[in-house]
């Protein structure tokens, strides 16, 4: 843990130099640096890496470097198998199916950040504030999150992208006419904004559960009490303290999160509740083509298996991240 | 034990009872016109006449209360009503098809409970003996591969299997024709259909019973029983086996919420005319009595199933009282 380091603010006076030096000479290291250490020599927690990164590379510049336009079609050219003009082949529509794959990766990114991003403030603010008031602010936010799981989460989101649609329609459009921004024109966009809310909307209690729970107990902790009675100014105390420990489960269950929203996603998109078809997604990617899986089975077998490593690799670098920031829990 | 029972099936009704208004104040004020949905955007639009006409015949320009006492509880609580009330086992008619609800779900849920008990069973009788092998070989390749085997089925999803196993079953190999529809459970068609199904939940599954038993494993009693002579058979039933499976068990909530979304892709994929097919096409069709039958459904089963975990916990854990 982190204090066996902090505290090293050079010998008392009264010590023996021998003493002094030899505490000079142990190298300090941050639970940071630990963390990423345990974290290298763990072969599974890195290949999730690097296929995280890959994926996020994808989503950032694939749409730049992809050969042709997504959404353009060229009807001579209709379910072609892979070839060197398309190195993944054209699906049912003449597409390049290289360019729709990068289109889908920065779907499935943008929708799996931004819902995240959207998920831990809601988690994080409503958790702590839950914990640290207690009383019935506690209540009301325990109920509400008991309310939202009262269901299973496809269910839930696949309830409200489909009644909102609607509305979220009209308050854009309401929007652009004031703001006149091209991105709340484009129908394309309106999908992702239902995404967002959608998954959003059951995703934070988990977060606010676990923020609650982090807080009620590290609230009670001896290290904590010991440091208040000692004096630590309150600042050094969140930051050095509680923040390292609530964070780093908060980090890993983000971290675990991203394959899940992904597969979130792209499961509402494939039963066409979620991202619908001009737009990419891996999902509606295979429902689009799974009528000729007997004929190209390539159609359906390629954006299913980027999507599959894609929630594969998150996982494992979630697994990592775990074992690497929660060194009590290693088991092996 | 009784009491617990009636207390919690009490404490149902006010949570059905929210999610039925929640729901339905959803529907009510959220999404457009259902007249539109039923009879497409532009053959009314120009005659405000006939589309106040339609209003008055199916009762939609009555208050949002009103509308909602017709739904739950019919000419019970309202004059003039034009459902039984879901009291009665009415669901009202679907939008699009003008079918009576309950009698699409009559026709449909069996399919889905038939192909998702078979699941179940299967998912328990293999992931079971799977994750308590993993645990006796602990840290031997078996274990490994064991592991790494169900996170790597658990990373793809169904809609995206499905396909690539009927790829290799029906085009490579040919054992079998392309298998779609329904022809009852103990056909060649529900094999594909069932065994993925049960996948959904396998590492949630194997991952609980090697947990469970690599903890009980190294506890004081069961070295007791060792030492006291015990036949290894009996200290495994008994001592071992029993205490690792209730976390099991009580993991059987997720594992439904799989099946749940696991019955939607499965179906969708293969054609089966089951109750998430209907639901899902009710969601895509926007056909919203469907769609709050469906959630209520859903919930309903949630909730039941979530009591039996509760109970099953009392069964397995003597420690477990409940007053």
């Amino acid at each position: 843990m982190a204090d066996t380091v902090s505290e090293s603010e050079g010998p008392a006076e009264g010590e023996s130099p021998s003493l002094a030096a030899e505490f000079e000479a142990v190298k300090q290291r941050s639970l940071w640096m630990d963390a990423l250490e345990r974290m290298v020599r763990n072969k599974a927690a890195v290949i999730g890496g690097i296929i995280a990164t890959i994926v996020i590379l994808m989503a950032v510049v694939g749409p730049y470097v992809a050969p042709y336009d997504y959404l353009r079609n060229d009807f001579s050219r209709i379910a072609e198998a892979p070839s060197l003009d398309h190195w993944m082949g054209t699906d049912v529509l003449g597409r390049d199916f290289t360019s729709r794959i990068f289109n889908g990766a920065r779907t499935a990114v943008f929708v799996a950040v931004v819902v995240l991003v959207i998920s831990t403030t809601v988690g994080v603010t409503l958790g702590a504030t839950a914990g640290f008031v207690g009383r019935w602010v506690d209540d009301v936010i325990i109920r509400i999150g008991e309310l939202l799981s009262a269901f299973p989460n496809i269910l839930m989101a696949a309830f409200l992208s489909v009644t909102m649609r609607e509305p979220v329609t009209m308050f854009l459009a309401d929007l652009y006419s004031k703001t006149a921004w091209d991105i709340l024109n484009q129908r394309i966009y309106i999908d992702y904004f239902l995404m967002f809310g959608a998954i959003s909307a059951t995703e934070w209690v988990g977060y606010a559960r676990l923020v609650r729970g982090q807080v009620l107990t590290l609230k009670e902790m001896g290290f904590i009490r010991a440091e208040r009675a000692l004096g630590v100014p309150q600042r050094m105390i969140i930051t050095k303290h509680l923040v390292p420990n609530a964070i780093s489960p908060i980090i890993v269950s983000v971290s675990a999160g991203v394959g899940g929203v992904m597969l979130t996603e792209s499961t509402l998109s494939f039963l066409g509740l979620g991202i619908q078809p001009p737009a990419a997604s891996w999902g509606n990617m295979v429902s689009e083509n799974l009528t000729r899986w007997r004929y190209d089975p390539h159609l359906v077998v390629m954006p299913g298996m980027v999507l599959a490593i894609a929630v594969f690799g998150f996982n494992f670098l979630g697994d990592g991240l775990n074992d690497a920031l929660n060194p009590r829990a290693i088991q092996r | 034990m009784f009491v617990f029972v009636v207390r919690r099936v009490i404490l149902f009704i006010p949570v059905l009872f929210g999610v039925l208004v929640g729901t339905f104040a959803f529907i009510h004020y959220g999404p457009g016109d259902p007249l539109s949905i039923m009879f497409g955007e532009d053959d009314y639009e120009n005659d405000p006449e006939i589309l106040a006409r339609l209003r008055k015949i199916y009762g939609l320009d009555r208050p949002f209360f009103i509308q909602f006492g017709d739904y739950v509880c019919g000419g019970l609580c309202v004059p003039d009503a034009r459902n039984e009330g879901i009291i009665k086992g009415d669901f009202g008619k679907s939008l699009r098809s003008q079918r009576d609800i309950s009698a699409i779900i009559r026709a449909s849920l069996p399919i889905s409970a038939q192909m998702g008990l078979a699941a179940f069973m299967i998912l328990y009788l293999v992931g079971v003996p799977l994750g308590i092998l993993a645990a006796v070989k602990q840290n031997t390749w078996i274990d490994y591969w064991i592991v790494a085997g169900s996170i790597a089925v658990a990373s793809v999803p169904i809609f995206v299997l499905g396909p690539m196993v009927m790829i290799v079953v029906v085009l490579k190999l040919q054992v079998m024709d392309t298998p779609v529809g329904w022809e009852g459970l103990f056909s060649t068609n529900a094999i594909l259909p069932v065994a993925l199904l049960s996948l959904g939940g396998m590492l949630g599954v194997v991952r609980m019973t090697r947990a469970g038993i690599l903890e009980v494993v190294r506890q004081g009693y069961v070295r007791t029983a060792r030492a006291k002579g015990l036949r290894e058979r009996m200290v495994i039933s008994r001592h071992i086996l029993r205490n690792a499976l209730t976390p099991v068990l009580t993991g059987f909530g997720p594992t439904l919420a799989g099946f749940l979304t696991g019955a939607f892709l499965v179906e969708l994929v293969f054609g089966i005319p089951g109750f998430a097919n209907a639901f899902i096409s009710a969601f895509q069709g926007r056909d919203f009595p469907m769609i709050l039958a469906g959630t209520m459904l859903g919930t309903f089963m949630w909730i039941i199933s979530n009591l039996a975990v509760d109970l099953l916990y009392g069964v397995m854990d003597p420690r477990v009282r409940y007053e």
